[in-house]
């Protein structure tokens, strides 16, 4: 069969459509923005550092996006997806899950976290990384992948590399000192629109 | 070599899109970070019962205001596979067209009986199924005169399949102008739930809306959604 046959009798998707302005806050009850903390009143904590990633999300007028939905995915500190097909690797971590989501009222967030890392066997190129996937009115989803600035793993990763140079320090999350307890922040923000966008990445089409 | 994929329109005569929609065309995704784009999200929902059946706000209550329908259908992926065991989230406005969200301040009628709100899980072969009352048209842009038209808000999550989509009714005169309608051309009938009989059900109606997932997303895990 060549490839042009297989496409042919793919079914057409559902076309996707905008979050709305709606999106029922209550939905978000069971998720939880502190990955660091696989459920409430645990004592467990997973591998890795604990970090702090303040960020926004704006429109093209620099002014904060209101009501959109976040989800974020991410390794462990040892660069392991937590995905089926990882169910039994060694370094998966049983206690992170690397998965938040969260509807931001105003276009803020915060995201607590164990800072992702490489894994030299599965993705040796990659450098450490958060995919983040926006829901919003107007718009449908969109998705993009964040970087920490000081990693020197992100030359040779193979998205940032894919990505015009002058572009790729949109993609950073940036040191932003420490919090009274001594951990790590960062901050980035995100816009969705005009001169400055932030570079969004097409998972239909590639 | 810089690629580049779709460019996402905006939608005409929706301020918000012209806002949030990112001019520079889609980033293509080299394949050896293509897995990394497939978020997996764990199977933590507890529903409870009753979530399913928005028609009340619990069993023995009174029902809403407005016609009762049933929404059923099958989640697949492109090639026809169930995607089982997923969670869908749903949410529409009562028949007057308000939503229960506290940032709704049209200032339309609220209905005692109505949440607007429901999840359900889709069974071993992909289907699910939930009651609701069909909802109203509400007026979006009122400078202009431009309605949303009824629909329904669903979202569809389960290991690496993400979908938020809308489904909309056969025939209401405001489809023609709503600008998201207007983006999916030819391909708004995939989003249009076909109206069945019910008959001798206390229902209005049915209707079938069958949900395909597109793109690799849910194809990656292939354990989960044989
Ligand atoms: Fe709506």
């Amino acid at each position: 069969m060549t490839h042009s046959n297989i496409k042919s009798n793919l079914l057409t998707p559902t076309n996707e459509d905008t979050l709305g302005p709606y999106y029922p806050i209550s939905l978000c009850d069971n998720d939880s923005m502190d990955l660091t903390k696989i459920r409430s009143g645990i004592i467990n904590e997973p591998k890795g550092e604990k970090i702090i990633i303040n960020g926004c999300v704006k429109d093209i007028n620099g002014e904060l996006a209101n009501g959109c939905l976040l989800e974020f995915w991410q390794t462990n500190s040892d660069g392991i997806y937590r995905t089926p097909d990882n169910e039994t690797h060694p370094d998966l971590d049983p206690w992170f899950i690397g998965y938040a989501r969260n509807r931001t009222p105003d276009g803020n967030f915060t995201l607590t976290t164990i800072k992702p890392g490489i894994n030299e066997e599965l993705n040796a190129k990659r450098a450490p990384n958060i995919t983040l996937t926006i829901f919003s009115d107007g718009i449908m989803r969109v998705v993009t992948q964040l970087f920490f600035e000081d990693e020197s793993s992100n030359e040779n990763d193979p998205l940032l590399r894919s990505v015009p140079e002058e572009l790729r320090s949109r993609l950073m999350i940036k040191n932003d000192g420490q919090n009274e307890e001594g951990i790590k922040t960062y901050k980035i923000e995100i816009i969705m629109a005009g001169e400055k966008e932030t570079p969004f990445f097409d998972d239909f089409a590639s | 070599m810089t690629q580049y994929g779709r460019t996402i329109e905006i939608g005409p005569t929706d301020n918000t899109s012209n806002e949030r929609t990112p001019r520079h065309p889609l980033h293509l995704i080299p394949d050896s970070a293509r897995a990394s784009f497939a978020p997996y999200a764990p199977y933590n929902y507890g529903i409870n019962p009753g979530e399913a059946d928005m028609t009340r706000l619990a069993a023995g209550r009174p029902r809403a205001d407005g016609d009762p329908i049933k929404v059923t259908g099958t989640i697949t992926d492109q090639f026809g596979r169930p995607i089982r065991n997923s969670l869908v989230e749903i949410w529409n406005a009562n028949k007057h067209g308000r939503y229960t969200h506290i940032e709704d301040q049209s200032g339309l009628p609220l209905d005692p009986n109505f949440l607007g709100i429901g999840r359900t899980i889709s069974d071993e072969n992909g289907n699910y199924e939930f009651w609701s009352i069909r909802p109203g048209e509400y007026l979006a842009r009122p400078d202009i005169g431009r309605w949303r038209p009824k629909h329904i808000h669903m979202s569809i999550r389960g290991g690496s399949s993400r979908l938020i989509t809308q489904m909309y009714f056969n025939g209401d005169p405001h489809n023609d102008a709503d600008p998201m309608r207007i983006l999916m051309g030819d391909n708004f009938d995939k989003n249009i739930g076909k109206e069945y009989d019910t008959p001798g059900k206390e229902f209005d109606c049915g209707y079938q809306f069958d949900i395909v997932i597109g793109g690799k997303n849910p194809t990656f895990f292939e354990n989960d959604i044989a």
